[in-house]
């Protein structure tokens, strides 16, 4: 059970930073300064190794696994292979007594996320190298990930479940403790949305749990188990009988939606997310844009999708109006922003939007791109915010206005700017591009010319980001304008804030020019979902 | 003669083991600290030949600490735990652990071949409850141990002319007298809840009720130096011993009706009934009524809140664990072993359930509006009587006798899991709040301003202790709300149950009982803001002072491992230890 290379990646992240969490807490003053170095090196060490660890279980040549060739529910590093028999044997079980499994597995889906988790870590910690209290801070973001991780990787709702709510944890405490002037607020409001709509997701998932039924194992006293894979299975046996019915399955399915919404997050529940990241440091909001939002995206594929197709289906118009809203109203206020992280923030709400479209289309390849565009998202949205907090670290302002002309004062800088926002707009040869052209296409395909109200909405999002960087970049002739707060000469970033957005820069440019490393799993995830299981239900649907 | 017989039957005294340690713990407690260096000369002339008898006189250095009654009390609540917890590990559901003790004191095996009828009978639930009783008081001696040398100063002032060699060894004198005391009723209060736990007659069942009630409001009373605690206490003891009259009227008019106060025979009279008698409905009502007050389940629980706080902490923990469940095992004794029909539901469900939907409303709003931490803490004890009355009333549904038990052994365990857990994170909240309280603090929100910066540690407990009191998961409080809801759904939600009428109709086919599952969800959910709100003034406001709490190492020890323990019961081996021990003492309660 601890030998599983997924067991490794989620417990060893939490447990190391524990670790030095206690480490730095426990230093005689004296030698404080010197031993959080160590450790901040120590941590950052650790971060690649499992950076290391989750490209050697990617590579196939190394680990042997062919990632397009995974059945539905098959799982790669499955520690509980076929899970009825295996924890009734007890090989996964973790609380015999209702059911619950350390059941851990990786497929087309959830392998980019963990991947990219891996990535974001150490690159997060190398652009926040210099902070505050900084062994505290780079625990904190250790645990962080292997919260993270075990949201991806775990195929028990209760395990889900409690990594899910785990990992409000440190992001909480990294706001509040390292954020901006108004961090209280913020750390207060995002807790609370996303718990309160993580409350509404667990009803829908004890309603699920409660309709599990197991043929009862030795200890088992509510005879129901929490496994996604047993849940999968009824799912696809038993069709519209699943959870007693349509009708429930359909209730379930709002309430996941809610939970999972809030999080992505989704007009009308995307309030908490502009306030937390304009308080949250750098880091924080690179892990929240890059990792956290992807959760919701991810849960809901996983859970609310595939458990629930028919749903899926019923609520087919509704996702496309979410996603629609989302995709306008956010590129909408984006345009309106004066505050360049606020700005940055509603791009992720906007983008968020074009998931829930690829959703919606039911297309093998929009699922495909609905997935893509969580890791292109993921790459790239951190790479805004590095810059932005970069930019709010140098200059002492976010105000889109008041300070023009950076390619003149700190050139690199710009050229980072630069390659963000080209990034985020969609530039091809650049990851976004590969995604929101599958999700177009895929759209195109099921709903014909109505493709042009999420393709004129591309439009917004080129208009916002090329005036912004008009703004900020370029202008203010040729001595250039510094803002009011800046006092010193305007400087340039240091070296591993370059290093960690040259590190996103790469990868941005690479999965644009060569998709298919991560593409290929994805669309053989898609293509087996939608031929196996939804074509059947449409089928049943619409007969 | 049959007193005789208790103690001189090797049987019974083999099975009682961990009553008898009681009694011996008692006897200690009353003649340790009385040694002294008192003699007698004989009375031989022109000699002086004296002899030492013991008592009286000065006493020895040790006997007069003021840590010696504590420690004989928590350690006879350690032993007769082990020995009952021991009892437990092997084999608890073979019939050769089913014992009954007969009125002459003879004890029987799997009560089979009894002629006298039967007082005591020890099996594997009674046995579990006696485990968290133990455990319970144990917790709190630990906790008083440290903080009972807050000596009435006042008392010692008024000594002062004696000069100050005589004011120490007074301030010794009151402080061990003082812990005497205290540490003698603590163990009367474990004496009368084993004696409820093991009580297969209803009037022996009420004796043991009052040895633990009359203990338990003298406990409350028991910070004399502070102007609430004995207020508290009075109020405690008028409306509990109006409560306690209550019952016994009951039981009166049940003895009545039968002309027997067996549990059993009780049982059988009332299956035997073609109408229900009013004699015995109104004796079973009465009895509610004390019940109801025991767990302080709406409209009962008025007297909780000030008896709560104006109790030391870690007695009102024990009024907010140990009673509560002995509230619940007479409930079950009473509702459960003597009314259920043949089949079908039991006719007090409709009671019931309305109790357990106003008790748990009513607790978490008033726990809400609430600004002291302990009265928070009583009615967050109220509403989770509500959620235990829930599954009570889904109990009825499905404990009938000749239906199969599955359901209702899944609902006593969660039951059982509830109460057995709600020691660590309960008893622990109160433990912490008892560190404050020896520095004066701890009756406002604002004392527990800025915690985490005074005591980090001492904080995170209390902070996962109320989010297991939530109900948060991993944490076992979690797991046990988790249960008794799965018990409710089992018990109205059928496999056939169907959505194809429409959702709506679906619903509206359920049980009514099933909405009080939903019922405890959205209190849970309610419950948070409250819950939270103490998270959030620990972590950050600002402390009032920066001093670091008391020292007391053992309290603190023991809040970390009620900390661990609460984790631990939530997830991994030990919850599953914790979910076997309790469904087998479920098991055994049905049969």
């Amino acid at each position: 059970m601890f030998g599983n290379p997924l067991t490794i990646l989620t417990l060893g992240p939490i447990c190391a930073g524990f670790a030095f969490m206690l480490v730095a807490w426990a230093a005689p003053p004296s030698k404080r300064k010197e031993i959080s170095q160590y450790i901040r090196l120590l941590i950052f060490a650790f971060s690649l190794l499992l950076l290391s660890l989750s490209t050697l279980m990617f590579l196939e040549s190394y680990s042997g696994i062919s990632w397009t060739s995974l059945g539905l529910s098959d799982y790669a590093y499955d520690n509980c292979i076929n899970a009825e028999v295996a924890i009734e044997a007890g090989g996964c079980s973790l609380v015999d007594g209702f059911g619950v499994s350390w059941h851990v597995g990786v497929d087309g889906l959830s392998f980019p996320m963990v991947w990219l988790t891996t990535l974001l870590i150490p690159i997060s910690m190398l652009v926040e190298w210099n902070a505050k209290k900084g062994a505290q801070f780079h625990s904190l973001i250790l645990m962080m990930e292997g919260a993270l991780i075990g949201v991806f990787v775990s195929l028990d709702l209760f395990v889900f479940y409690t990594f899910w709510e785990l990992t409000l944890i440190p992001m909480f405490f990294l706001i509040l403790l390292w954020g901006g002037d108004d961090r209280k607020y913020a750390a207060q409001k995002f807790f609370i949305y996303t718990f309160t709509a993580s409350v509404l997701m667990l009803l829908g998932i004890l309603v699920m749990y409660y309709f599990t039924r197991v043929p009862v194992w030795e200890g088992n006293i509510t005879g129901r188990a929490f496994d996604i894979t047993l849940m999968a299975s009824s799912s696809n046996n038993l069709g519209s009988a699943f959870l007693g019915g349509f009708g429930m399955q359909k209730a379930v399915f709002l309430l996941l939606l809610v939970g999972f919404a809030a999080k992505m997050p989704s007009v009308p529940v995307h309030t908490w997310l502009p306030d937390a990241h304009v308080q949250a440091p750098t880091a924080g909001s690179m892990l929240l844009a890059g990792v956290m939002l992807k959760m919701g995206a991810y849960g809901f594929l996983r859970i609310a999708v595939e458990l629930l197709p028919a749903a899926m289906v019923h609520y087919q118009l509704l996702l496309i109006i979410l996603g629609m809203v989302s995709l306008v109203y956010g590129a909408m206020v984006c345009l309106g922003q004066t505050n360049l992280k606020r700005m940055v923030a509603y791009s992720s709400v906007s983008h968020m939007g074009l998931i829930f479209l690829g959703i919606a289309t039911m297309q093998p390849l929009g699922i495909a791109g609905a997935i893509f565009m969580m890791l292109a998202h993921g790459v790239i949205s951190p790479y805004l915010f590095a810059v932005c907090g970069a930019f709010k670290h140098h200059y002492h302002t976010l105000e889109i206005g008041s300070m023009r002309g950076i390619a003149k004062f700190s050139p690199w800088l710009g050229g980072h700017m630069m390659t963000a926002w080209m990034g985020s707009l969609g530039l091809p040869l650049m990851a976004g591009f590969v995604a929101e052209v599958a999700i177009m296409i895929a759209f195109w395909m099921a709903f014909g010319w109505w493709v042009i109200l999420p393709a004129l909405t591309l439009i917004i999002t080129a208009a916002y980001y090329l005036w912004s960087m008009q703004r900020t970049i370029f202008e203010g002739g040729d001595a250039g304008e510094l803002p009011d707060t800046l006092h010193d000469e305007p400087v340039d970033i240091s070296w591993h804030e370059n290093a960690g957005m040259f590190a996103m820069a790469v990868c941005a440019v690479l999965l644009g020019v060569l998709p298919f490393i991560f593409f290929d799993m994805m669309s053989s995830y898609s293509n087996d979902f939608v031929t196996e299981v939804l074509l059947d239900v449409l089928n049943e649907v619409i007969p | 003669m049959s007193t005789l017989t208790l103690i001189s039957d090797p049987q019974t005294a083999t099975v009682l083991l961990p009553e008898f340690t009681l009694i011996v713990g008692i006897v200690l407690l009353i003649l340790i600290p009385n040694l002294g260096k008192g003699t007698f000369r004989l009375p031989i002339p022109n000699t002086n030949i004296r002899l030492p008898y013991l008592f009286g006189g000065e006493r020895f250095a040790i006997t007069s600490s003021p840590r010696v009654p504590g420690a004989i009390s928590v350690f006879t609540l350690l032993f007769s735990t082990s020995l009952a917890l021991w009892s437990q590990m092997e084999n608890p559901l073979s019939d050769s652990n089913v014992w009954c003790i007969a009125t002459t004191g003879e004890a029987f095996i799997s009560c089979a071949g009894m002629i006298e009828p039967s007082l005591l009978q020890i099996d594997g639930f009674s046995r579990l409850l006696e485990i968290v009783f133990y455990g319970v008081l144990m917790l709190c001696g630990v906790a008083m141990w440290s903080r009972m040398p807050a000596t009435p100063r006042f008392m010692i002032r008024a000594q002062v002319l004696a000069g100050r060699r005589e004011d120490e060894r007074i301030v010794k004198l009151l402080d061990n007298r003082r812990q005497v005391d205290f540490h003698l009723l603590l163990l009367m209060v474990a004496l009368g809840m084993s004696v409820v736990a093991l009580a297969s007659d209803l009037f022996v069942l009420f004796i043991g009720l009052e040895l633990a009630s009359l203990s338990s409001y003298v406990l409350v009373a028991f910070m004399k130096e502070t102007d609430e605690g004995p207020e508290a206490g009075m109020k405690y003891f008028i409306v509990g011993s109006v409560a306690s009259a209550i019952g016994l009227y009951g039981i009166s008019l049940l003895y009545l009706w039968n002309g027997n106060l067996q549990i059993s025979e009780l049982a059988a009279s009332w299956q035997a009934m073609d109408s229900i008698d009013p004699l015995a409905l109104a004796g079973l009502g009465f009895i509610v009524v004390t019940i109801g007050f025991k767990v302080s389940a709406a409209p009962f629980h008025l007297a909780a809140p000030d008896a709560y706080s104006g109790a030391a902490s870690p007695v009102a923990g024990v009024l907010a664990t140990a009673s509560k469940a002995m509230g619940f095992v007479v409930l079950l004794r009473v509702l459960v072993a003597i009314t259920m029909p043949d089949s079908g539901e039991a006719f007090w469900v409709p009671i019931v359930g309305l109790l357990a939907a106003v008790t748990m409303t009513w607790g978490n709003l008033g726990a809400l509006s609430s600004e002291n931490p302990k009265r928070m803490l009583a009615y967050s004890s109220v509403a989770h009587a509500g959620y235990l009355l829930a599954a009570v009333a889904a109990l009825g549904l499905n404990a009938s006798r000749e239906g199969d038990h599955v359901v209702a052994e899944l609902i006593v365990a969660a039951m059982l899991f509830h109460l057995t857990v709600l020691v660590l994170f309960k008893l622990g909240s109160f433990l912490v709040l008892s560190m404050l309280e020896s520095e004066g603090r701890g009756s406002k929100l604002e004392d527990l301003y800025g915690l985490a910066r005074r005591e980090p540690l001492i904080a995170t407990a209390l902070f996962i202790f109320m989010l297991s009191l939530a109900g948060v998961p991993p944490l076992s409080g979690f797991l046990s709300k988790l249960l008794l809801v799965s018990g409710i759904v089992d018990a109205t939600v059928h496999n056939t149950m169907s959505f194809d009428d429409g959702f709506m109709a679906a619903i509206r086919s359920l049980h009514w009982v099933f909405f009080l599952a939903l019922l405890v969800f959205l209190n849970s959910a309610l419950s948070l803001f409250y819950y939270l709100r103490v998270g959030w003034v620990m972590f950050f406001e600002k402390p009032p002072t920066r001093k670091r709490l008391v020292y007391a190492p053992f309290l603190r020890i023991t809040i970390m491992l009620c900390m661990v323990g609460t984790l631990a019961f939530g997830i991994g081996p030990l919850a599953d230890h914790l979910l076997t021990l309790v469904s087998n003492a479920a098991t055994a309660f049905f049969s």
